[in-house]
């Protein structure tokens, strides 16, 4: 099914796809093809539901849901955490199709670059950037952005925020919701149970689950199911502490509004940043110096860094990325989807299964999106 | 199916082929004057209306049926609109809802253990949902055979941290089995639910259900389809708009044109045969029957010494709302180009 379109595509030369993987594999990078079917569940946890409607889903012979590929990340990690390089230094390029309903004939070309073991973070980001700028060159110049996903999580680990606020501030930032929307428009909560709150305001943990046992024995209740009484009595808890005043104090919201407006120049913004931390007394330290290191490993790989535009409320809406973030599309088409998209995503191994974080960063170039796609 | 000639049927209804829905189904058309005959024996799939030859009747489960009207394979079908929306996703551009038939009513609801005091709407469940991922580095499972209408619904809610398990059958149990945290099911009473400690979330209804007649809008609407529909949604109509209503009749004792136009405001009543109200103070009205006790007393007040009220076996009117509507969706045949062979 595949075939048809990678031949034409392949026979069409010069093609930009063929080319940038060409330049990848002249920087050191080896040619990896993952499969194309895999269990749909790994796609469904990392990026969730929303997704099941664009995945092309079959089932195994056992009855399990499998999908095509959606996307290369996922796969090429799949591949490289089974394989005997699994923890170590590996570095791959790919191209050929991923499948989508959403794309014309329910599949695309997509080429990119996926890192993983390098301990040198800011100049494996800058490369990966660099190379796949380059690469996506040859179908046009493109336009980039970029964000810091693993400094705004510093950010929100620095103002000692509700965990639950620090979660939902993340998704709502990484949806590009404003930050009244996701602060101010919440549904009402069940917790406006004065009753309950009331009597839990000077209780402990263990005071708390002991009501809560309470409770569910008036009620009749014995089965408790999925969550345990504790997680109940903690969650009541936390509405108790929630209740007394706003979740995000004035100062604090302020101070995320500030740093959400950050923008432009990426050089100019950091020096915005610290002045921000230093003003809210918040240690920003290390991110920063990641931010600032990683700049200069741009600069010095011949990308004019002044051209990029950073946006501190880029972060990508993923949760698996956890630090330098990137994407850019067709100067000529702004409202357009990205044509190249990537970011440091430690985590993901973690998630597929391998114990512990491993250094992951990447970048996919989305062929028929680049600015000279149609002339190819 | 069976081929498809150029100017007349077949007209295909496809309706439930077991259990309750079949019976009402049924039952409904019969009230409508429109008996279903079901081929030789009940385990026949295929069978017709008595009363109007040319209409194949296919007995279907319902979530066939659906399937069947998406497909153009079907002009009308009776099933359910929970059916009808997880189906079909663009069901407004392929599908006409002719008619809620009044039967198999069920609401499709999120449904959590009861022992989760402190969850009691939506917003609740997002806190819950992305605790849970955060602790346990999982997604909460959510047992549902209604993978679109949850989707859809969590989206709105801003529930993002759930995960989907397919659940065809016994779905209300996969909380105790240790298969699912939360359900999507559908629910009549909530006594099932309660039976197995669920309870419903406050705004936690996706959608209210019930058995309805549905038109295929990608069938073949030929002239002979659209007699035979229009010949049927005559005679539901009637039947429908006789259910729906009252017939009351008193006597005034002065004339009673004054009193029709007020009847019409305050109940919504209609004079039984048309604009013709007796001077003698005679009064025939149709109300919605819900409105039918009130109007008769209303009636007693303005000077009625008795009041009765019926209920009705059929009102045909002149005009046909259902056919009208779905003429709307299918377009009227083009009657300035007659027919002749093809060009070719």
């Amino acid at each position: 099914m595949s075939s048809i379109t990678l031949d034409a595509a392949l026979q069409a030369a010069p093609n930009p796809g063929e080319r940038a993987l060409e330049h990848f594999l002249a920087a050191g990078f080896r040619r990896i093809e993952p499969a194309v079917l895999h269990p749909a569940s790994i796609f469904l946890d990392l990026s969730g539901e929303e997704i099941r409607g664009r995945l092309f889903l079959t089932a195994g012979a056992a009855g399990q849901e499998l999908c095509l590929r959606p996307e290369y990340t996922i796969p090429v990690c799949r591949a490289y955490l089974s394989s005997e390089l699994a923890g170590k230094v590996a570095e791959y390029a790919y191209f050929g199709p991923v499948f989508r309903s959403e794309a014309e004939g329910g599949e695309r070309l997509q080429t990119g670059l996926e890192s993983f073991g390098r301990k040198d973070v800011e100049a494996a980001d800058a490369e990966i950037f660099a190379l796949s700028m380059e690469a996506a060159a040859a179908g046009g110049a493109l336009s980039a952005r970029l964000g810091d996903a693993g400094l705004f999580d510093s950010l929100l680990e620095a103002l000692d925020l509700p965990d639950i606020w620090r979660r939902r501030l993340r998704r709502g930032v990484a949806q590009g919701r404003s930050l009244s929307a996701i602060l101010d428009g919440r549904g009402q909560s069940a917790l406006a149970q004065p009753g309950v709150l009331a009597a839990l305001e000077s209780a402990d943990h263990a005071g708390a689950k002991a009501l809560v046992e309470d409770l569910l024995a008036i009620a009749g209740i014995d089965a408790v199911g999925g969550r345990t009484v504790g997680e109940i009595a903690d969650r009541f808890l936390e509405q108790a502490a929630l209740r007394s005043g706003e979740p995000i104090d004035a100062g604090k919201r302020a101070v995320l509004e500030s740093y959400l407006a950050v923008s432009g120049d990426p050089d100019e913004a950091a020096v915005k940043l610290r002045r921000l931390a230093d003003q809210a007394k918040l240690d920003l330290e290390q991110a920063l110096d990641t931010f600032e290191r990683r700049n200069g490993f741009i600069a010095a790989r011949g990308v004019a860094i002044g051209e990029t535009r950073f946006s501190a409320a880029f972060v990508r809406d993923f949760d698996y990325y956890t630090g330098f973030v990137f994407e850019a599309r067709d100067p000529a088409r702004a409202e357009a989807k990205p044509a190249l998209g990537g970011g440091r995503y430690d985590g993901l191994a973690r998630h597929l299964g391998a114990g512990e974080d491993i250094p992951a960063v990447g970048a996919a170039i989305t062929i028929d999106r680049l600015p000279f796609a149609g002339a190819r | 199916m069976s081929a498809k000639t150029e100017d007349c049927g077949p007209f295909v209804i496809a309706v439930p082929s077991k259990g309750r829905l079949q019976e009402s189904t049924a039952a409904f058309f019969a009230r409508a004057g429109l008996e279903l005959v079901q081929g030789r024996g009940a385990r026949d799939y295929r069978g017709a209306l008595a009363s109007l030859p040319g209409v194949e009747v296919a007995y279907l489960s319902a979530s066939e049926i659906v399937g069947q009207l998406a497909a153009g394979w079907a002009h009308f079908g009776v099933t359910g609109e929970d059916l009808v929306h997880e189906k079909v996703p663009d069901a407004g551009s392929r599908l006409e809802l002719v008619a809620p038939l009044g039967f198999g009513r069920a609401n499709v609801v999120v449904a959590a253990p009861q022992a989760w005091i402190d969850v009691r709407t939506m917003a609740d469940l997002e806190d819950v949902a992305s605790s849970y991922r955060a602790k346990r580095g999982e997604r909460m499972r959510v047992a549902t055979k209604y993978v679109n209408l949850t989707r859809r619904f969590f989206a709105k809610h801003g529930v993002a941290d759930y995960r989907i398990v397919e659940s065809t059958g016994a779905t209300e149990g996969a909380p105790a089995a240790g298969a699912a945290e939360l359900i999507v099911d559908i629910s009549t009473t909530g006594a099932t639910l309660a039976a197995n400690a669920l309870k419903i979330l406050d705004d936690g209804v996706i959608l209210r259900s019930q058995a309805m007649l549905v038109a295929s809008l990608s069938a073949a609407w030929g002239t002979g389809a659209r007699v035979c529909g229009r010949a049927i949604l005559d005679r539901i109509a009637a039947s429908e708009q006789a259910r729906h209503s009252r017939e009351i009749r008193a006597r005034l004792p002065a004339s009673a044109r004054p009193i029709i136009e007020d009847a019409r405001e305050r109940f919504g009543a209609e004079q039984a045969v048309g604009e013709d109200a007796d001077p003698q103070g005679f009064v025939a009205l149709h109300c919605p029957h819900g409105r039918a006790a009130e109007l008769a007393n209303w009636l007693l007040s303005k000077g009625a010494e008795r009041v009765s009220v019926a209920a009705l076996e059929q009102i045909f009117d002149a005009r046909n709302r259902l056919y009208e509507a779905l003429e709307r969706r299918i377009g009227r045949p083009d009657l300035t180009l007659p027919k002749t062979g093809s060009p070719f």
